[in-house]
């Protein structure tokens, strides 16, 4: 099957600063990557890069073999790539049901799924953005994303700032979902292992350049490889 | 004292409807896309004309030039969003400031040439012009009908912002612009049409204000203070903040050119530094 998804290359940043110095990987429809690293390597440059948001200064993004140059950040969306920002984003004045609304697209995915996978969603949807919990913005973040049918979900960082309690049930939620394999996912996580654990394979970046690539099941068979890319020096 | 109080409550609030129609597109653009639009006023303007020449040259009544005015002062709004105001959304305050009251100037100079200097006349439907008798009262027909129209139009977009889907894309595209259009929402079509449909408003305002204001070449400039005193007070992007202001102020106008008639215009602009001081973000501002 073609790469759904081929990046060569690529120096990306914000302004004048390169944050991604070269980074070059692939992915097909369906496939999971997590997306691993010490902060400020450069996970989310590369998924606003991807979303056309950052600064692209060399290299080549391509989606389904066209360049994604092409496509504005609202066109990159509606050519499937759904975004899960780190920050969360969620719409202070719309509600739940607003937020899933507002950008639906028609496919597998409608408000009646993305209820049954995040029920507390349902019990939420008559209140606005900024009444919710942290774990209920990023539930509202990914079943927003959902909405939109992506063929590929970027997930930037799902787990920071959430209590152990709601990792756990976000965590179940997510891996119940990239096991169906109907859409390809990235997930950055710092907790790699958590990562690992619910994608066929992994990217580590160090200073904007991969070091590693390979299974996620090899890398989390491997504890001391494992902590020499993403532990805390 | 009593009858004076009503009638002037009463012609307070016609004003202040008055303004709201014209004022609420400039507060929409100003919270929206952080865009200061001097040349609103210009679009009010055009809406005048509009109907004053589809009613005089083509003979189209009263409601249909209305409607002409509305069309064409959005359509008017959407082509100089497309070509001109684009540019100036990212720009600092002061350029969209020297910009937009250079079209103003370009407006004033355009309509004098072709139509002059001179008020233009309208005649509103008979049934308007008269007095109509309420609880054994007189008021302006006139005044009545608008604000029938403005309540109307103020359910209009309360609906259309709180309860449709575009709706809920200008509130995302305020909120969060990235993230709005990172899941697919077409933020500058969105402002496209929010700019015209400001601009159309205006344009119906403009109509509606020849009977009330009047209509000469300086509408624009001469009613300016006024408009962005209204979305000063009221706070940008506000529905209800931006009526609020304008009955505020149209009745307080009103009232203290009745009762004060030697202060002038001193009344609204007292009244503006204490509201501001009290609100420093207007009445229901989000934005500072």
């Amino acid at each position: 099957m073609a790469d759904m998804l081929a990046v060569e290359h690529l120096v990306a940043g914000y302004g004048d600063a390169r944050i991604l110095e070269d980074v070059s990987f692939s992915l097909r429809a369906g496939e999971s990557l997590a997306l691993l690293g010490r902060n400020g390597v450069g996970k989310t440059t590369l998924i606003v890069s991807l979303m056309g948001i950052a600064r692209r200064f060399a290299g080549s993004i391509a989606w389904h073999g066209k360049p994604l140059d092409a496509y504005r950040t609202h066109q990159r969306a509606r050519a499937g790539l759904g975004w899960v920002p780190q920050e969360r984003h969620v719409f202070p004045s719309l509600t739940v049901e607003e937020h899933l609304t507002v950008v639906a697209r028609p496919g597998a995915w409608n408000l009646r799924r993305v209820y049954t996978q995040f029920p507390r969603l349902e019990e939420r949807r008559a209140n606005l953005g900024n009444q919710l919990s942290g774990g209920e913005q990023q539930m509202l973040a990914i079943g927003r994303a959902l909405m939109t049918n992506p063929a590929l979900l970027l997930l930037d960082e799902p787990m920071e700032g959430l209590a152990p309690i709601v990792v756990q049930e976000l965590a179940a939620a997510l891996r119940a979902l990239v096991s169906t394999g109907e859409m390809a996912v990235i997930v950055c996580e710092q907790h790699a292992r958590l990562a690992l654990s619910m994608t066929g394979r992994a990217l580590v970046l160090e200073r904007g350049r991969v070091v590693h690539e390979g299974p996620s099941a090899a890398l989390l068979a491997d504890p001391a490889r494992l902590a020499e890319l993403v532990a805390v020096a | 004292m009593l009858g004076n109080f009503i009638g002037v409550l009463f012609d307070g609030i016609a004003y202040g409807a008055l303004l709201f129609v014209i004022a609420i597109g400039l507060s929409i653009t100003l919270g929206l896309m952080n865009l200061i639009n001097l040349a609103h006023g210009a679009f009010a303007m055009l809406g005048g004309y509009v109907t004053v020449l589809a009613m005089s040259r083509l003979g189209v009544p009263f409601y249909g030039a209305l409607l002409a005015a509305f069309v064409i002062a959005g359509g008017m709004g959407g082509v100089l969003e497309r070509v001109l105001y684009r540019r100036l959304y990212r720009r600092p305050p002061l350029d969209q400031v020297l910009f937009t009251i250079g079209l103003v100037f370009m407006a004033m100079a355009t309509t004098t040439y072709f139509f002059g200097p001179s008020q233009q006349p309208v005649r509103v439907p008979e049934y308007l012009a008269g007095q109509v008798r309420v609880l054994g009262r007189d008021f302006g027909a006139y005044r009545l009908f608008l604000i029938a129209v403005v309540a109307a139009i103020v359910v209009g977009l309360t609906l259309l912002i709180e309860k449709t889907r575009i709706g809920a894309q200008v509130r995302a595209a305020v909120d969060n612009r990235v993230a709005a259009e990172g899941l697919g929402i077409d933020v500058d079509r969105v402002f496209t049409l929010t700019f015209m449909l400001g601009s159309a408003l205006a344009g119906l305002g403009g109509g509606l204000a020849i009977d009330v204001l009047g209509l000469d070449p300086v509408f624009p400039l001469k009613y300016m203070v006024y408009f962005l005193l209204v979305v000063a007070v009221g706070g940008a992007g506000s529905i209800g903040g931006t009526l609020t202001a304008a009955l505020m102020l149209g009745i307080f106008d009103i009232a203290g050119k009745y009762y004060v008639p030697s202060m002038g215009s001193f009344i609204i602009y007292f009244l503006l530094i204490v509201l501001l001081v009290l609100f420093p973000r207007g009445l229901a501002g989000r934005r500072g």
